[in-house]
């Protein structure tokens, strides 16, 4: 019998662990709420231009992609969130969830019934994002000096977005987010104090930057993706973006570790100065705040300590102190 | 020895496998569904489809094999078999000879309709109904809603409530409860088990069941089911015509009606409106996690259940339904007029499964009903007490049983120690008692064992 015993004893033991482990495994299965952010540059400038090189990727072509991404994102699984930020050279400004559309307007109510068999919900998301970018673009008048995308700016409305959906989450209910970056003019040197300061703030709360560059190669962006886990990659064929968002960006980090996806880019680590914003490899750094400079300064222009020129220091002969006999 | 029954809730995956496949290829003429299948896919599939939703050609296998790593393999083959198990992928021949894929087109236009629009709309609706005057908001309709549900629980409990034929007889259909000639319905084992779920299971148990007896009533299984998704992507608090809906749609949506599925003010009202359980029908088939519960706050059971490491429970509820559910497996003690107090013990919890309820399904209800200030802590139930009750139930658990042959009344201690000797060689020994020369060898070792003692008794 004692065979028996022991035999009992070790389907018991298995039947335990079994129990244990199915009933985690459904706990974490579809607690999760995975929100999307996608930054669109809307640079008029740079758009402007591009519709002259090339007529056929227009702004409107690059947003029909983003709503196909959005679509696809919010399509996949019911607790799948997304927000839209256009980023202009003014201001940066939500598309969706937009404000006017939290208010349940009359135009809302006519958009939101769906005439062409699209999923509701998402038909009254693209009515949205298009009727919001109408009115940026309208409205939002350029001035002469800016002409710089207020990248950094926009991606720190993206993170207070994400910190403010994970305060209203339910008991028990986690969230994963990213912002996905749709990247066209150039870099600008004079945000970059605050783009790092959003990257780290990012990373801290685990969230992956991603970017797809249309244009030329960000450095900030390869910092942003390389420090916060997320993928960048310039497509070599801008008519192409549809697929590249859904081929590449639509997959969430969880499903990045089975697919093959495009090699991790040479990331450009060269950091700002402050004095002149040009990117640097080797300059002097404040010893008191860590400020980059270009130049020797004798005072830091950020914490405004004074530095004394370093000269060969006489070292004193210290007096030597008496030991006291205890 | 009874073995016990244990209620099986089949996902919507499970179920569409189970169709034949031209029924399935006439599901995915409608948005809808296909929207939903896509849903249900492992995560993995889910992304072979949009990678694949935009190609007019098809992909070389090779290719598509290429696109997971190399120790994703495993699910590469499981995402292909589900894809090919579901008709919504083909093989077909390239030019070069090599084996492509390619998605069913049926679903793949439907599925860009329902994604980027540019079809039909899903129901006819015909006219633009003007606006409601006895206009429904969503708080109403989440309280009606409950309201139904509950009356349907309750009927099962055996209180009185009005409850229709059909539903009845869907009752007994489904195995949750037994009907004599002439007697009033009662609840069976599977029952029990059926009412400790989470309302989202519950919803889907029944219409599963539901969907299973359709066609016996002459309905049109794919109509109706095209019907049941494109509910489940509606918007709560809007409002919907029944125009040019067909004679036996109008029948479902009667008995959805009485499920508490749709709202309709009079039978004959041209519009409903679909409530918060029919919505989370489709999202809520796959997963049995608390957060159905708490995402769904208009079934209104979610949340009024403290369980302290004591084996105490207070229950912050008024709904008997409720009280006599907890009072299944707990033993009441104290009774308030907003809660109730309970004592889990063992004979209570031993008593339970003896009807048939398993400590898994206790320890679900529990934690799906747990309060909102229990839920903070990880675990929301005191690990003893989860512990304990599954220990209760395997302290009934300690026999085994085990088909087999016996073998005694050996003449001779070594006749016994050959035969013992060779099935165990084979493997198929399951007890021996060399004292009494006894053994009992497994049904399937059973010709090899006395092929070999006949072999054995000619030779001395």
């Amino acid at each position: 019998m004692a065979s028996g015993m022991s035999w009992f004893s070790h389907y018991f033991c298995f039947l335990f662990f079994l129990l244990l482990t199915s009933t985690r495994v459904a706990c974490f299965a579809e607690d999760e709420v995975n929100l999307l952010v996608i930054v669109v540059d809307v640079n008029p400038i740079w758009w402007g231009q591009q519709a002259q090189r090339e007529p056929e990727f227009t702004l409107s072509k690059c947003l029909d992609g983003v709503m196909v991404m959005g679509n696809s994102h919010m399509a996949l699984t019911r607790t799948n969130k997304l927000a839209v930020i256009a980023s202009h050279c003014q201001d940066s400004h939500f598309l969706y969830p937009s404000k006017s559309l939290g208010g349940g307007g009359g135009a809302a109510e006519d958009t939101s019934s769906s005439r062409d068999g699209k999923y509701e919900l998402l038909a009254v998301a693209n009515s949205a994002i298009a009727e919001e970018i109408r009115n940026v673009l309208s409205k939002t008048e350029v001035r002469g000096n800016s002409t710089d995308t207020l990248l950094a700016g926009s991606l720190a409305k993206a993170l207070c977005y994400i910190y403010r959906v994970s305060k209203e989450l339910d008991v028990g209910q986690e969230i994963k987010s990213r912002i996905l970056v749709i990247k066209a003019a150039e870099d600008c040197a004079l945000q970059y104090m605050n783009f790092m300061n959003v990257i780290f703030a990012a990373q801290k709360q685990n969230i992956l930057i991603d970017a797809c560059v249309l244009d030329s190669d960000s450095g900030l962006l390869q910092q942003a993706c390389d420090i916060t886990g997320g993928l960048y990659l310039k497509i070599p064929q801008k008519l192409a973006l549809t697929q590249y968002l859904l081929w590449v960006f639509l997959p969430d980090s969880e499903q990045r570790s089975q697919l093959v996806l495009p090699p991790p880019a040479h990331v450009d680590y060269r950091a700002a100065c402050f004095c002149h914003r040009n990117l640097i490899e080797i300059g002097y750094v404040c010893s008191v705040c860590l400020s980059i400079f270009c130049n020797f300064s004798p005072i830091c222009t950020t914490c405004e300590t004074a530095f004394k020129i370093q000269l060969p220091q006489m070292v004193k002969p210290k007096k030597k102190k008496l030991k006291m006999p205890a | 020895m009874k073995l016990r029954v244990q209620l099986q809730c089949k996902n919507l995956h499970e179920y569409l496998r189970e169709l034949g496949p031209d029924v399935l290829d006439r599901l995915y003429n409608h948005p809808a569904t296909c929207l939903a299948v896509c849903r249900e896919l492992p995560l993995l599939a889910k992304n072979y489809v949009m990678r694949m939703l935009f190609l007019e050609q098809p992909l070389p296998q090779a290719a598509v094999a290429l696109w997971v790593r190399k120790d994703g393999q495993r699910d590469h083959d499981e995402c292909v078999s589900v894809l090919t198990g579901l008709r919504l992928w083909h093989s077909q021949q390239l030019q070069g000879g090599l084996q492509g894929y390619i998605l069913n087109p049926v679903f793949k236009d439907n599925l860009r309709i329902a994604l980027l629009g540019g079809g039909k709309v899903w129901a006819d609706e015909g006219i633009i109904l003007g606006p409601d005057r006895h206009a429904r908001d969503i708080e109403s309709l989440d309280r009606y809603a409950m309201e139904r549900w509950e009356v349907i629980l309750q009927f099962m409990v055996g209180s009185p409530s009005a409850v229709s034929q059909d539903l009845a007889q869907l009752l007994v259909q489904a195995g949750l409860m037994k009907s004599e000639a002439g007697e009033a319905p009662y609840i069976t084992s599977a029952g029990f088990q059926f009412l400790l779920l989470d309302t989202a299971s519950q919803l889907w148990y029944l219409t599963l069941q539901y969907l299973n007896t359709a066609q016996s009533r002459g309905m049109e299984l794919v109509e109706i089911l095209s019907f049941l998704f494109q509910l489940s992507f509606s918007t709560l608090g809007r409002d919907y015509s029944v125009e040019g809906m067909s004679e036996s749609l109008l029948t479902f949506l009667q008995h959805l009606r009485e499920f508490g599925l749709v709202f309709q003010r009079k039978r004959k009202s041209r519009r409903y409106y679909p409530t918060r359980l029919a919505i989370t029908l489709a999202a809520g088939v796959s997963s049995n996690s608390p957060s159905n519960m708490t995402n769904t706050p208009g079934t209104g059971d979610a949340g009024f259940i403290v369980v302290e490491t004591n084996y105490r429970i207070y229950a912050y509820t008024n709904s008997e339904l409720q009280i006599a559910l907890v009072a299944l497996f707990s033993e009441m003690l104290y009774r308030f007029p907003n809660v109730v107090v309970a004592h889990l013990t063992r004979e209570s919890v031993q008593q339970a499964i003896a009807n048939g309820i398993t400590a898994q399904q206790i320890i679900h209800f529990l934690r799906t009903r747990a309060h909102p200030v229990m839920l903070k802590q990880s675990p929301a139930l005191p690990p003893t007490i989860t512990d304990q009750i599954r220990l209760w139930e395997l302290e009934r658990d300690r026999l085994q049983f085990t088909e087999g042959v016996l073998y005694n009344q050996f003449l001779s201690q070594a006749d016994f120690e050959v035969l013992r000797d060779r099935a165990q060689g084979l493997g198929c020994l399951v007890w021996q008692d060399a004292s009494h020369r006894a053994m009992v060898v497994t049904p399937q070792g059973h010709s090899e064992v006395k092929k070999f003692w006949k072999r054995q008794r000619s030779h001395t």
